[in-house]
Protein backbone atom coordinates (compact mmCIF):
# COMPACT_ATOMS: atom_id res chain seq x y z
CA UNK A 1 0.00 0.00 0.00
CA UNK A 2 0.98 3.22 -0.90
CA UNK A 3 1.14 5.63 2.26
CA UNK A 4 1.33 9.18 2.30
CA UNK A 5 4.82 8.53 3.74
CA UNK A 6 6.61 6.68 1.52
CA UNK A 7 4.91 8.93 -1.76
CA UNK A 8 6.58 11.78 -0.07
CA UNK A 9 9.67 9.77 0.40
CA UNK A 10 9.68 8.70 -3.33
CA UNK A 11 8.89 12.38 -4.48
CA UNK A 12 11.97 13.08 -2.52
CA UNK A 13 14.10 10.19 -3.73
CA UNK A 14 13.21 11.48 -7.17
CA UNK A 15 14.10 15.03 -6.98
CA UNK A 16 17.20 14.10 -4.87
CA UNK A 17 18.04 11.57 -8.30
CA UNK A 18 17.34 14.73 -10.46
CA UNK A 19 19.91 16.97 -8.78
CA UNK A 20 22.61 14.14 -8.22
CA UNK A 21 21.68 13.20 -11.91
CA UNK A 22 25.08 14.08 -13.61
CA UNK A 23 27.11 13.00 -10.28
CA UNK A 24 25.68 9.65 -10.47
CA UNK A 25 26.22 9.39 -14.14
CA UNK A 26 29.84 7.37 -13.40
CA UNK A 27 28.32 4.88 -11.16
CA UNK A 28 25.38 4.22 -13.98
CA UNK A 29 27.95 3.51 -16.11
CA UNK A 30 29.21 0.97 -14.31
CA UNK A 31 25.58 -0.52 -13.50
CA UNK A 32 25.18 -0.56 -16.99
CA UNK A 33 28.32 -2.74 -17.41
CA UNK A 34 27.14 -5.35 -14.89
CA UNK A 35 24.16 -5.44 -16.17
CA UNK A 36 25.29 -6.45 -20.17
CA UNK A 37 27.29 -9.00 -17.76
CA UNK A 38 24.07 -10.15 -16.15
CA UNK A 39 23.23 -10.48 -19.93
CA UNK A 40 25.80 -12.50 -20.97
CA UNK A 41 25.54 -14.56 -18.07
CA UNK A 42 22.12 -16.08 -18.48
CA UNK A 43 22.53 -15.96 -22.14
CA UNK A 44 25.93 -18.09 -21.69
CA UNK A 45 23.91 -20.56 -19.53
CA UNK A 46 21.19 -20.56 -21.91
CA UNK A 47 23.26 -21.58 -24.94
CA UNK A 48 25.26 -24.30 -22.85
CA UNK A 49 21.99 -25.56 -21.19
CA UNK A 50 21.33 -25.94 -25.21
CA UNK A 51 24.84 -26.93 -26.08
CA UNK A 52 24.80 -30.12 -23.54
CA UNK A 53 20.91 -30.41 -23.11
CA UNK A 54 19.55 -33.67 -24.54
CA UNK A 55 17.50 -33.45 -27.67
CA UNK A 56 17.64 -34.43 -31.18
CA UNK A 57 19.69 -32.48 -33.34
CA UNK A 58 16.59 -30.29 -34.49
CA UNK A 59 15.26 -29.77 -31.33
CA UNK A 60 18.89 -28.14 -30.55
CA UNK A 61 18.30 -25.79 -33.57
CA UNK A 62 14.87 -24.88 -32.74
CA UNK A 63 16.02 -24.19 -28.98
CA UNK A 64 19.17 -22.27 -30.14
CA UNK A 65 16.84 -20.26 -32.95
CA UNK A 66 14.56 -19.02 -29.63
CA UNK A 67 17.68 -18.11 -27.60
CA UNK A 68 18.93 -16.51 -30.73
CA UNK A 69 15.92 -14.38 -31.73
CA UNK A 70 15.81 -13.16 -27.91
CA UNK A 71 19.27 -12.35 -27.12
CA UNK A 72 20.75 -11.58 -30.52
CA UNK A 73 19.96 -8.41 -32.72
CA UNK A 74 20.33 -10.39 -35.99
CA UNK A 75 18.69 -7.97 -37.82
CA UNK A 76 21.51 -4.86 -36.91
CA UNK A 77 24.47 -7.38 -37.77
CA UNK A 78 22.79 -8.42 -41.11
CA UNK A 79 23.05 -4.62 -42.35
CA UNK A 80 26.38 -4.01 -40.69
CA UNK A 81 27.69 -7.20 -42.65
CA UNK A 82 25.68 -5.96 -45.86
CA UNK A 83 27.80 -2.54 -45.51
CA UNK A 84 27.07 0.19 -48.22
CA UNK A 85 25.29 -2.27 -50.66
CA UNK A 86 22.59 -2.08 -48.18
CA UNK A 87 21.61 1.01 -49.12
CA UNK A 88 22.16 0.13 -52.36
CA UNK A 89 19.77 -3.06 -52.13
CA UNK A 90 16.19 -2.80 -53.27
CA UNK A 91 13.54 -3.21 -50.34
CA UNK A 92 12.70 -6.92 -52.00
CA UNK A 93 16.52 -7.12 -51.80
CA UNK A 94 16.86 -6.56 -48.70
CA UNK A 95 14.03 -8.74 -47.34
CA UNK A 96 15.17 -11.49 -48.87
CA UNK A 97 18.67 -11.06 -47.71
CA UNK A 98 17.69 -10.17 -44.22
CA UNK A 99 15.40 -13.70 -44.33
CA UNK A 100 18.28 -15.48 -45.74
CA UNK A 101 20.93 -14.09 -43.11
CA UNK A 102 18.59 -15.54 -40.18
CA UNK A 103 18.49 -19.00 -41.51
CA UNK A 104 22.58 -18.81 -42.47
CA UNK A 105 23.51 -17.69 -39.11
CA UNK A 106 21.65 -20.40 -37.49
CA UNK A 107 22.50 -23.02 -40.09
CA UNK A 108 25.89 -22.10 -38.75
CA UNK A 109 25.76 -21.94 -34.80
CA UNK A 110 23.82 -25.14 -35.62
CA UNK A 111 26.15 -27.05 -37.54
CA UNK A 112 29.25 -26.35 -34.59
CA UNK A 113 26.85 -27.26 -31.98
CA UNK A 114 28.37 -31.08 -32.01
CA UNK A 115 32.05 -29.53 -31.45
CA UNK A 116 31.38 -27.78 -28.78
CA UNK A 117 29.90 -30.78 -26.01
CA UNK A 118 31.13 -30.34 -22.78
CA UNK A 119 31.45 -26.26 -23.31
CA UNK A 120 31.69 -24.29 -20.39
CA UNK A 121 32.48 -20.49 -19.59
CA UNK A 122 34.12 -18.06 -17.11
CA UNK A 123 33.22 -14.55 -16.52
CA UNK A 124 35.58 -11.73 -17.09
CA UNK A 125 35.43 -8.33 -16.79
CA UNK A 126 33.30 -5.55 -18.60
CA UNK A 127 33.64 -2.48 -19.82
CA UNK A 128 32.53 0.26 -21.63
CA UNK A 129 33.41 1.26 -25.22
CA UNK A 130 31.83 3.99 -27.21
CA UNK A 131 28.07 2.96 -26.29
CA UNK A 132 28.54 -0.58 -26.15
CA UNK A 133 29.44 -2.50 -23.39
CA UNK A 134 32.00 -5.19 -24.15
CA UNK A 135 31.53 -8.27 -21.66
CA UNK A 136 34.97 -10.91 -21.58
CA UNK A 137 34.52 -14.49 -21.20
CA UNK A 138 36.82 -17.34 -21.57
CA UNK A 139 35.41 -20.09 -23.33
CA UNK A 140 36.41 -23.80 -22.48
CA UNK A 141 35.70 -27.06 -24.58
CA UNK A 142 37.14 -30.43 -23.39
CA UNK A 143 40.75 -30.86 -25.11
CA UNK A 144 40.77 -27.87 -26.51
CA UNK A 145 43.05 -24.85 -25.31
CA UNK A 146 40.73 -22.21 -23.96
CA UNK A 147 39.29 -19.68 -25.83
CA UNK A 148 38.99 -15.29 -24.90
CA UNK A 149 35.57 -14.44 -26.12
CA UNK A 150 34.51 -11.53 -25.83
CA UNK A 151 30.34 -10.12 -26.44
CA UNK A 152 29.38 -6.77 -27.38
CA UNK A 153 26.25 -5.60 -26.06
CA UNK A 154 23.95 -2.96 -27.03
CA UNK A 155 20.98 -1.13 -25.67
CA UNK A 156 20.55 0.59 -28.92
CA UNK A 157 16.90 -0.92 -29.36
CA UNK A 158 16.26 -0.71 -25.48
CA UNK A 159 17.42 -4.20 -24.20
CA UNK A 160 20.32 -5.39 -23.57
CA UNK A 161 21.12 -7.61 -27.63
CA UNK A 162 24.54 -8.79 -28.77
CA UNK A 163 25.67 -7.48 -31.35
CA UNK A 164 28.88 -9.15 -32.06
CA UNK A 165 31.22 -11.85 -30.59
CA UNK A 166 35.11 -11.24 -30.68
CA UNK A 167 36.86 -14.77 -30.60
CA UNK A 168 40.75 -14.41 -30.10
CA UNK A 169 40.68 -10.88 -31.36
CA UNK A 170 38.55 -11.93 -34.30
CA UNK A 171 35.00 -9.86 -35.08
CA UNK A 172 32.48 -12.57 -35.98
CA UNK A 173 30.83 -9.84 -38.08
CA UNK A 174 33.89 -8.25 -39.35
CA UNK A 175 34.54 -11.09 -40.72
CA UNK A 176 31.54 -11.69 -42.19
CA UNK A 177 31.15 -8.53 -43.76
CA UNK A 178 34.68 -8.64 -45.45
CA UNK A 179 33.21 -12.31 -47.00
CA UNK A 180 30.33 -10.89 -48.43
CA UNK A 181 32.00 -7.58 -49.94
CA UNK A 182 34.76 -9.27 -51.54
CA UNK A 183 32.20 -12.04 -52.80
CA UNK A 184 30.37 -8.97 -53.98
CA UNK A 185 33.21 -7.37 -55.43
CA UNK A 186 34.22 -10.33 -57.43
CA UNK A 187 30.50 -10.47 -59.10
CA UNK A 188 30.20 -7.11 -60.16
CA UNK A 189 28.43 -5.99 -56.94
CA UNK A 190 25.33 -6.98 -58.02
CA UNK A 191 23.74 -8.09 -54.52
CA UNK A 192 21.48 -10.39 -56.50
CA UNK A 193 24.75 -13.02 -56.94
CA UNK A 194 24.81 -12.32 -52.96
CA UNK A 195 21.11 -13.66 -52.20
CA UNK A 196 21.67 -16.37 -54.93
CA UNK A 197 24.96 -17.80 -53.64
CA UNK A 198 22.97 -17.34 -50.04
CA UNK A 199 20.38 -18.72 -51.37
CA UNK A 200 22.39 -22.08 -52.28
CA UNK A 201 24.20 -22.35 -48.84
CA UNK A 202 20.93 -22.18 -46.76
CA UNK A 203 19.33 -25.10 -49.19
CA UNK A 204 22.43 -26.96 -49.03
CA UNK A 205 22.47 -27.06 -44.71
CA UNK A 206 18.68 -27.37 -44.68
CA UNK B 1 53.73 -39.87 -63.72
CA UNK B 2 51.71 -37.78 -61.35
CA UNK B 3 54.09 -36.42 -59.26
CA UNK B 4 55.37 -34.47 -62.69
CA UNK B 5 51.96 -33.49 -64.02
CA UNK B 6 51.74 -31.59 -60.56
CA UNK B 7 55.05 -29.71 -60.42
CA UNK B 8 54.34 -28.60 -63.65
CA UNK B 9 51.33 -27.29 -62.72
CA UNK B 10 52.77 -25.87 -59.70
CA UNK B 11 55.47 -24.27 -62.43
CA UNK B 12 53.17 -22.54 -64.56
CA UNK B 13 51.21 -21.54 -61.86
CA UNK B 14 54.03 -19.50 -60.67
CA UNK B 15 55.53 -17.93 -63.63
CA UNK B 16 51.82 -16.85 -64.67
CA UNK B 17 52.20 -15.09 -60.96
CA UNK B 18 55.55 -14.05 -61.14
CA UNK B 19 54.70 -12.72 -65.48
CA UNK B 20 51.44 -10.94 -64.26
CA UNK B 21 52.89 -9.79 -61.19
CA UNK B 22 49.20 -8.56 -61.01
CA UNK B 23 47.97 -5.59 -59.08
CA UNK B 24 43.98 -5.27 -57.87
CA UNK B 25 42.70 -1.88 -59.48
CA UNK B 26 42.75 0.61 -57.15
CA UNK B 27 38.84 2.24 -57.30
CA UNK B 28 38.76 5.90 -58.77
CA UNK B 29 38.20 8.76 -56.13
CA UNK B 30 34.55 9.49 -57.38
CA UNK B 31 33.72 6.29 -55.42
CA UNK B 32 34.85 6.83 -51.95
CA UNK B 33 33.00 3.92 -50.51
CA UNK B 34 34.56 1.11 -52.94
CA UNK B 35 37.93 3.38 -52.52
CA UNK B 36 37.50 2.94 -48.87
CA UNK B 37 37.27 -0.88 -48.64
CA UNK B 38 40.13 -1.17 -50.86
CA UNK B 39 42.26 0.56 -48.36
CA UNK B 40 40.80 -1.14 -45.34
CA UNK B 41 41.18 -5.00 -47.31
CA UNK B 42 45.08 -3.79 -47.89
CA UNK B 43 45.65 -6.04 -50.50
CA UNK B 44 46.79 -4.27 -53.41
CA UNK B 45 48.66 -7.86 -54.31
CA UNK B 46 44.93 -9.66 -54.75
CA UNK B 47 45.69 -11.65 -57.67
CA UNK B 48 48.58 -12.45 -56.90
CA UNK B 49 48.19 -13.71 -53.51
CA UNK B 50 44.94 -15.60 -54.89
CA UNK B 51 47.13 -17.64 -56.90
CA UNK B 52 48.87 -18.67 -54.41
CA UNK B 53 46.02 -19.74 -52.00
CA UNK B 54 44.88 -21.98 -54.85
CA UNK B 55 48.30 -23.41 -54.91
CA UNK B 56 48.56 -23.57 -51.16
CA UNK B 57 45.06 -24.82 -51.29
CA UNK B 58 45.77 -27.57 -53.23
CA UNK B 59 49.09 -28.89 -51.43
CA UNK B 60 46.73 -28.50 -48.20
CA UNK B 61 44.03 -30.54 -49.60
CA UNK B 62 46.72 -33.63 -51.30
CA UNK B 63 49.41 -33.49 -48.85
CA UNK B 64 48.92 -31.63 -45.05
CA UNK B 65 45.27 -32.10 -44.19
CA UNK B 66 45.23 -35.74 -44.71
CA UNK B 67 48.40 -35.95 -42.87
CA UNK B 68 46.50 -33.76 -40.10
CA UNK B 69 43.40 -36.21 -40.10
CA UNK B 70 45.75 -39.27 -40.35
CA UNK B 71 47.83 -38.12 -37.21
CA UNK B 72 44.27 -36.98 -35.51
CA UNK B 73 42.65 -40.98 -36.18
CA UNK B 74 46.30 -42.56 -35.46
CA UNK B 75 47.61 -40.72 -31.74
CA UNK B 76 45.80 -40.24 -29.57
CA UNK B 77 45.05 -36.69 -27.87
CA UNK B 78 46.97 -36.96 -24.27
CA UNK B 79 49.93 -38.02 -27.19
CA UNK B 80 49.21 -35.04 -29.09
CA UNK B 81 49.18 -32.88 -26.84
CA UNK B 82 52.78 -33.81 -24.89
CA UNK B 83 53.77 -33.49 -28.85
CA UNK B 84 52.38 -30.29 -28.75
CA UNK B 85 53.96 -28.95 -25.38
CA UNK B 86 57.28 -30.86 -26.88
CA UNK B 87 57.34 -28.47 -29.48
CA UNK B 88 56.21 -25.46 -27.63
CA UNK B 89 59.57 -26.21 -25.33
CA UNK B 90 62.34 -26.78 -28.31
CA UNK B 91 60.44 -22.81 -29.26
CA UNK B 92 61.87 -21.38 -25.99
CA UNK B 93 65.09 -19.64 -27.35
CA UNK B 94 62.94 -17.97 -30.23
CA UNK B 95 60.41 -16.76 -27.61
CA UNK B 96 62.64 -15.76 -24.75
CA UNK B 97 64.67 -13.60 -27.74
CA UNK B 98 61.39 -12.12 -28.23
CA UNK B 99 60.38 -11.34 -25.38
CA UNK B 100 63.47 -9.65 -24.50
CA UNK B 101 63.71 -7.26 -27.48
CA UNK B 102 60.42 -6.45 -26.75
CA UNK B 103 61.41 -5.19 -22.94
CA UNK B 104 58.81 -7.21 -21.45
CA UNK B 105 60.31 -8.44 -18.10
CA UNK B 106 57.54 -10.32 -16.93
CA UNK B 107 56.94 -12.22 -20.53
CA UNK B 108 60.60 -12.88 -20.46
CA UNK B 109 60.07 -14.33 -16.42
CA UNK B 110 57.14 -16.34 -17.66
CA UNK B 111 59.35 -18.19 -20.68
CA UNK B 112 62.39 -18.75 -18.48
CA UNK B 113 60.45 -20.05 -15.63
CA UNK B 114 58.53 -22.41 -17.91
CA UNK B 115 61.23 -23.64 -19.92
CA UNK B 116 63.00 -24.35 -16.18
CA UNK B 117 59.93 -26.30 -14.59
CA UNK B 118 59.04 -28.25 -18.19
CA UNK B 119 62.24 -29.16 -18.89
CA UNK B 120 62.84 -30.87 -15.45
CA UNK B 121 59.42 -31.78 -13.58
CA UNK B 122 57.52 -31.46 -17.20
CA UNK B 123 60.11 -34.60 -18.69
CA UNK B 124 61.87 -32.40 -21.52
CA UNK B 125 58.65 -30.29 -22.12
CA UNK B 126 55.89 -33.14 -22.63
CA UNK B 127 53.88 -32.01 -19.72
CA UNK B 128 53.14 -28.25 -18.90
CA UNK B 129 53.15 -28.34 -15.22
CA UNK B 130 54.15 -24.80 -15.62
CA UNK B 131 50.95 -23.54 -16.66
CA UNK B 132 49.39 -24.69 -13.55
CA UNK B 133 52.42 -23.25 -11.68
CA UNK B 134 50.72 -19.56 -12.53
CA UNK B 135 53.29 -19.41 -15.72
CA UNK B 136 51.01 -19.22 -18.27
CA UNK B 137 52.43 -19.38 -21.78
CA UNK B 138 52.53 -16.81 -24.66
CA UNK B 139 53.31 -16.63 -28.18
CA UNK B 140 55.91 -14.19 -29.70
CA UNK B 141 57.58 -13.91 -32.76
CA UNK B 142 60.02 -11.32 -34.45
CA UNK B 143 57.02 -9.58 -36.62
CA UNK B 144 55.64 -8.72 -33.33
CA UNK B 145 59.00 -7.37 -32.19
CA UNK B 146 58.79 -4.98 -35.53
CA UNK B 147 55.46 -3.92 -34.95
CA UNK B 148 56.16 -2.90 -31.08
CA UNK B 149 59.53 -1.67 -32.29
CA UNK B 150 56.59 1.07 -34.82
CA UNK B 151 57.78 -0.84 -37.82
CA UNK B 152 54.36 -1.12 -40.16
CA UNK B 153 52.76 -4.49 -41.25
CA UNK B 154 52.54 -3.30 -45.15
CA UNK B 155 50.45 -5.12 -48.21
CA UNK B 156 48.99 -8.20 -47.48
CA UNK B 157 50.64 -11.42 -48.78
CA UNK B 158 49.52 -14.51 -49.78
CA UNK B 159 52.98 -16.30 -49.27
CA UNK B 160 53.56 -20.06 -51.00
CA UNK B 161 53.82 -23.12 -48.01
CA UNK B 162 53.59 -20.17 -45.38
CA UNK B 163 50.50 -18.99 -46.18
CA UNK B 164 48.81 -15.58 -44.81
CA UNK B 165 51.42 -13.33 -43.86
CA UNK B 166 52.76 -9.49 -44.71
CA UNK B 167 56.12 -8.20 -45.45
CA UNK B 168 56.95 -7.59 -41.53
CA UNK B 169 55.28 -11.41 -40.78
CA UNK B 170 57.82 -12.27 -43.70
CA UNK B 171 60.90 -10.82 -41.83
CA UNK B 172 60.04 -11.67 -38.78
CA UNK B 173 59.65 -15.57 -39.76
CA UNK B 174 63.26 -15.50 -41.43
CA UNK B 175 64.37 -13.44 -38.49
CA UNK B 176 63.05 -16.08 -36.11
CA UNK B 177 64.21 -18.71 -38.00
CA UNK B 178 68.09 -17.26 -37.91
CA UNK B 179 67.29 -16.65 -33.99
CA UNK B 180 66.64 -20.53 -33.26
CA UNK B 181 69.80 -21.99 -32.30
CA UNK B 182 68.68 -25.45 -33.86
CA UNK B 183 69.21 -23.50 -37.09
CA UNK B 184 72.38 -23.28 -36.21
CA UNK B 185 73.49 -26.30 -33.87
CA UNK B 186 75.17 -29.91 -34.71
CA UNK B 187 76.45 -31.02 -38.39
CA UNK B 188 75.99 -34.28 -40.52
CA UNK B 189 72.92 -36.01 -41.60
CA UNK B 190 71.35 -36.81 -37.83
CA UNK B 191 70.83 -33.20 -36.99
CA UNK B 192 69.20 -32.05 -40.37
CA UNK B 193 66.86 -34.86 -40.60
CA UNK B 194 66.06 -34.05 -36.95
CA UNK B 195 65.75 -30.75 -37.80
CA UNK B 196 63.36 -31.70 -40.65
CA UNK B 197 61.34 -33.79 -39.02
CA UNK B 198 60.65 -31.50 -36.45
CA UNK B 199 59.62 -28.76 -39.18
CA UNK B 200 57.19 -31.62 -40.40
CA UNK B 201 55.79 -32.27 -37.07
CA UNK B 202 54.71 -28.77 -36.24
CA UNK B 203 53.28 -28.50 -39.19
CA UNK B 204 51.18 -31.49 -38.98
CA UNK B 205 50.86 -30.44 -35.42
CA UNK B 206 49.57 -27.06 -36.27
CA UNK B 207 47.33 -28.08 -38.87
CA UNK B 208 45.75 -31.02 -37.04
CA UNK B 209 44.58 -28.34 -34.71
CA UNK B 210 43.07 -26.12 -36.53
CA UNK B 211 41.19 -29.34 -38.72
CA UNK B 212 37.51 -28.39 -38.14
CA UNK B 213 37.84 -24.76 -38.36
CA UNK B 214 39.46 -24.50 -41.55
CA UNK B 215 36.82 -26.99 -42.84
CA UNK B 216 34.24 -24.82 -40.91
CA UNK B 217 35.46 -22.01 -42.83
CA UNK B 218 35.30 -23.45 -46.18
CA UNK B 219 32.12 -24.61 -45.83
CA UNK B 220 30.39 -21.60 -45.09
CA UNK B 221 32.07 -18.68 -46.17
CA UNK B 222 31.41 -17.46 -49.71
CA UNK B 223 35.36 -15.93 -50.72
CA UNK B 224 37.27 -18.04 -48.33
CA UNK B 225 40.47 -16.49 -49.27
CA UNK B 226 39.04 -13.10 -48.00
CA UNK B 227 37.55 -14.87 -44.64
CA UNK B 228 40.99 -15.92 -44.09
CA UNK B 229 42.81 -12.79 -45.53
CA UNK B 230 40.55 -11.03 -42.67
CA UNK B 231 40.61 -13.35 -39.62
CA UNK B 232 44.65 -13.30 -40.34
CA UNK B 233 45.20 -9.52 -40.05
CA UNK B 234 42.48 -9.15 -37.19
CA UNK B 235 43.84 -11.89 -35.28
CA UNK B 236 47.53 -10.24 -35.79
CA UNK B 237 46.64 -6.79 -34.62
CA UNK B 238 44.93 -8.26 -31.57
CA UNK B 239 47.88 -10.59 -30.71
CA UNK B 240 50.56 -7.30 -30.70
CA UNK B 241 48.43 -5.19 -28.74
CA UNK B 242 47.90 -8.40 -26.40
CA UNK B 243 51.78 -8.10 -26.23
CA UNK B 244 52.05 -4.64 -25.78
CA UNK B 245 49.82 -3.76 -23.23
CA UNK B 246 51.18 -6.89 -21.28
CA UNK B 247 52.81 -4.59 -18.47
CA UNK B 248 52.55 -6.64 -15.47
CA UNK B 249 54.88 -5.51 -12.47
CA UNK B 250 57.87 -7.19 -12.52
CA UNK B 251 58.30 -7.61 -8.54
CA UNK B 252 58.30 -11.39 -8.28
CA UNK B 253 55.34 -13.21 -6.06
CA UNK B 254 57.86 -14.29 -3.07
CA UNK B 255 58.98 -10.63 -2.75
CA UNK B 256 56.96 -8.65 -0.42
CA UNK B 257 54.69 -6.32 -2.85
CA UNK B 258 54.57 -2.89 -2.17
CA UNK B 259 50.96 -2.59 -1.42
CA UNK B 260 50.61 -5.10 1.24
CA UNK B 261 53.89 -3.83 2.78
CA UNK B 262 52.54 -0.42 3.05
CA UNK B 263 49.45 -2.22 5.00
CA UNK B 264 51.55 -3.93 7.33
Amino acid sequence: MLTRRTLLQLTGAASMLALLGPALAAPALAQSAQQATAFVKSTGDALVAVVNGPGSPSDKRHQLQQVIDSTVDVDEIARFCLGRFWRQATPDQQRQYMALFHEVLLNNIAAKLGEYQGVRFVMGRAQEREDTDVVNTTVERPNNPPTQVDWIVSTATGQPKIIDVVAEGTSLRLTQRSDYASYLSRNGNNVKALIDAMQKQAAQSG
Amino acid sequence: MRAVTLSKLLLSACLIASSLAACAARPPASDPDALAEYEETNDPLEPTNRVFYVINNGIDTVLLRPAAQAYRFVVPQPVRNGVHNLLANLGTPVLLGNDILEAKPRRAGDTTMRFLINTTVGVVGVFDVAKDWGYPSHDNSFGTTLALWGVPEGPFLFLPVLGPSNPRDAVGFGVDTAMDPFTWVGQGAAVVALNWSRYAVSAVDQRERVLDAVDQIKKTALDPYATFRSLYRQHRASEIEQTRNDNRATIPVWFPQPAKAAAR
